[in-house]
Parts: structure tokens; sequence; C-alpha cells
């Protein structure tokens, strides 16, 4: 079975679009390797994200550039299970972090300024920076995705009709 | 024109390249490939610079980023996207003089802004008759990078509330 387009997998679908596809996956890879925001974090966003879009190929996708903490696997289940808030095995930090995002996500242009210094007092301006480009480049590419699946789907659906006429 | 307070102000260069000069020059890790991209999407792109501005405007006007809606790129309006179109990616567009090419771009740029984001099969219908495979992940591409970057800009908030004169931009001030 193939496995579906999620933001893990999408490259491989763009990559028909040339140059700017290339320049497109180079950030994505670029963006995991900073260390402006401890390791995991923006897995744990990326699942928020997940949960947000109620889209259960994103929740299920496996994220080889995830990172390598020992408590990810702790830490993505209460992601997905909506209980990071109020859970001891997240610092403050990251709990401002998931807080964030969850605002970006909710209405980009309401994002309370105690939430973004909160980000700010633990990650510095660079920290909050890159989550911005981060929570931006996660989103669009879980929207993308979401999109060629349903193209896909369009597709296949022609293609049956086809057969039956 | 009231503003709400920026959460980072800029990066505090002066270079003249408006993403480098931007917060975004505060994580060098990834601004460079921001501005290699922007580069990429205007200069090599599958559809013509006037459908790239019809979807950046499009996402402009519904992520409500001031700034965004204010530029218009000198390539788009070199390629023949007048201001009088440019008034016609609004409510209703699906009357206007608009091209079904155009209109499909929008209906694309619809579904991936949506919520939830997505494409009805109407919607799939429209963008599969007018694009193919290679336009529609070119476009795609291009929607991302719009979208990330005018997103950054209303999520970091100092954004004025009131619209701002249009603006015309070089692909280069934003693209190196």
């Amino acid at each position: 079975m193939t496995e579906p387009v999620t933001s893990i997998t999408l490259d491989e679908s763009l990559a028909r679009a040339g140059p700017s596809a290339a320049s497109f996956a180079r950030l994505w890879a670029a963006l995991w390797q900073q260390d402006q925001l401890p390791d995991g974090l923006l897995e744990l966003c990326r699942l928020t994200f997940a949960r947000l879009h109620r889209d259960e190929a994103e929740l299920a996708a496996v994220n080889p550039q995830a990172g390598r903490r020992a408590d990810l696997d702790t830490l993505r289940r209460l992601v997905i299970e909506d209980k990071a808030h109020d859970s001891a095995e997240l610092s403050d930090g990251e709990k401002a972090v998931l807080l964030f995002a969850e605002y970006y996500w909710t209405d980009t242009q309401s994002i309370p300024a105690d939430v973004g210094e909160a980000v700010k007092a633990h990650y510095g301006e660079p920290g909050l920076v890159l989550l911005i480009e981060a929570l931006g480049l996660i989103d669009g590419r879980i929207r993308t995705a979401r999109c060629l699946r349903d193209m896909n789907a369009f597709r296949a659906n022609q293609e049956d009709l086809a057969h039956v006429d | 024109m009231s503003t709400k307070p920026a959460h980072v102000t800029g990066s505090g260069a002066q270079t003249g390249n408006v993403i480098r000069d931007s917060m975004m020059g505060l994580v060098p890790g990834t601004v460079d490939e921001i501005i290699a991209l922007n580069g990429h999407v205007w200069r090599e792109s599958l559809v013509s610079p006037a459908l790239l501005e019809i979807l950046r405007l499009r996402n402009a006007r519904t992520v409500n980023c001031v700034f965004c809606k204010s530029v218009r790129y000198d390539v788009a309006k070199a390629d023949g996207l007048t201001e009088d179109r440019v008034q016609l990616i609004a409510e209703g567009y699906e009357d206007s003089e608009l091209a079904p090419r155009e209109k499909a771009a929008i209906a694309l740029a619809d579904a991936y802004l949506g919520f939830p984001a997505g494409m009805d099969a109407d919607a799939a219908g429209r963008v599969a008759d007018q694009f193919d495979d290679d336009e529609i992940a070119s476009m795609m591409v291009a929607l991302m990078t719009y979208n990330f970057t005018s997103r950054a800009a209303v999520s970091n908030g100092g954004m004025p509330e009131d619209a701002l004169p249009i603006m015309e931009m070089s692909v280069s001030a934003a693209a190196g």
C-alpha cells in the first residue's frame, strides 16, 4: 500500500515542480537542524497541528528528523492526547512554545503579547523567529498534503468512473 | 493608524533585502534559503508571474497581511496583471472577467487556506481541468512560500490596521 502524502513525504510529490521544490525541501531540512529550540520540540509542534487539523495520516506519519531525545515517544503521546499542558514531563519553555503554536494555528493575527514574551524568555528572539518560521512551514506542508491527497482521490475516482464507462 | 506591538523587531541589518533585514535575519541557518526560495518561486515556477501574483494576493487577503496586500511585484505587472484585474481577486471572483485558469488558481488557494484545508470534488475538478500535475506542484510550492512568510509577518504583530498605499516591488528586493 502506498504511503499517504503527509508533511513528511511531501517533497516526493512536489519534486516535479523543479528548482523551487528543491529549494523548499532544503529549507525544510534546514529547519530541523537548527539549535535555537530544544531537540524534538518542532516535532511536538507538528503533532499539535496534526491534532488540530484532525489529520489521521499526519498523526501516524513517522518523522525521521523528529529528534533523538529519550522521552520523545512519551511527549508525542501527550501532545496527541492534548495533555501536554497539564503534564510535568514538559518544561515551562516547551509548554510556552506549544501554546504559541496553538494560538498561531487558531488565529495568526491574535497571538497575545504575553504568549510571545514567554517563548522569548526561554529561547530568545532567534528562538521565537525560528518557531514562527517552523510553524508556517509545518502548517503549510500539512495543508498542501491534504490538498494533494484530495486531488489524488479525485483522479482515482475519475479513473474508476472511466473504467465503468 | 494603530499598530499592535511586534514580538520581535527587525534583524538590525540594512542590506536592502527585505527578508534579510526583517526578523528572519535573526536565524542565519534559514534566512539564506528563504531568500533563495523566493527567487526560485518568482523566476523558475511553471506558471506565469501573473498567476503567481494572483495566488500571492489571494493568500495576503485571507491571511490579512496588510504589507503583502499593498505590494505589487514588478514581474507580474510586466506579465500583464493590471490593477483592474487585481481588484477582481475578491469575493465574487467566480462571476468576474478573470480567465478560467485564474479562477481555478484561486480555487486552489482557497482549498489550501481553508478550515479545514483540502479540496472538494468541485474544486479538484476545476483545478485538474486547467493545470497539469507539474503546474499544480509548482503552485503549491508558491502558495506555501507566500503563506509562511505572510503569516510570519502577521503572527509577529507590528502590522498596521489600515490599508497601505500600493507599492511596486522588484523581485530582487526579496530574492537576492
